[in-house]
């Protein structure tokens, strides 16, 4: 079973952050070698696991480095706001231990946040996330 | 509203009534002013839309009445 283990100084404090990479999708990296064109790096990001969130979501900036074009856009509600339409794109979430998922993710600022991605419960929804509060650790596996 | 997809949800909106009747329920590829195509699976229609179109912008939609925002009980998001 594909698993990662991630403690933190203060679990508390920072939220269940992990250092992940965000890397174009499957269907993108085919469509891109048919093409002919490099294939980007995944990019390292901090993800924060949100079961608050209904889908993964990644910054703008994360989205346009690895070249991705969005495929869908969806409204999302947050406390402050409603019906916001967002972009979505075809990543792969790359997390310790080599463990990918594979997801649709939407694209939101993020601003004055110390992540660049939130992992959300498209991710969850295949795995099992255990919270572990008095050690400040969290496992996530699939 | 994002520009990039803006041509391609106008394509859907514009034929609402005729994806409603024939293919409610399901996810549509859209590219510009085309419709290419309905499927029961999402993933199914986004790997036809990079098969077929490469890495540019598309829209899968899926065709339903309303449309129901996902939430995110944070404001992380900043939106």
């Amino acid at each position: 079973m594909p698993s990662f283990t991630t403690q933190l100084p203060n679990l508390q404090a920072l939220g269940p952050v992990v250092d992940m990479r965000v890397w174009v999708g499957t269907a993108v990296e085919n469509a891109l070698k048919k093409a002919g064109a490099s294939i980007p790096q995944p990019v390292p990001a901090k993800g924060m696991i949100d079961t608050g969130a209904t889908s993964s979501v990644v910054q703008p900036a994360l989205a346009k480095s690895l070249g991705l074009q969005p495929v869908g856009i969806v409204n999302i509600s947050t406390p402050s706001s409603a019906n916001v339409p967002c972009h979505q794109y075809l990543v792969r979430l790359v997390f310790p231990n080599s463990v990918v998922v594979e997801t649709l993710a939407i694209e939101a600022p993020l601003q004055g946040q110390q992540v660049q991605c939130l992992i959300g419960r498209d991710v969850l929804a295949h795995g099992v996330l255990v919270y572990t509060g008095y050690i400040n650790q969290f496992t996530l596996s699939f | 509203m994002p520009d990039q997809l803006s041509q391609e949800l106008g394509t859907y909106e514009a034929n609402i009534d005729a994806l409603l009747g024939a293919h409610e329920g399901k996810f549509i590829l859209i590219y510009q002013d085309r419709i290419l195509g309905a499927f029961d699976n999402q993933m199914d229609a986004i790997t036809r839309g990079y098969d077929e179109l490469g890495n540019v912008p598309f829209l899968v939609k899926l065709v339903t009445k309303v449309d129901v925002p996902l939430s995110f009980v944070s404001n992380l998001l900043a939106v």
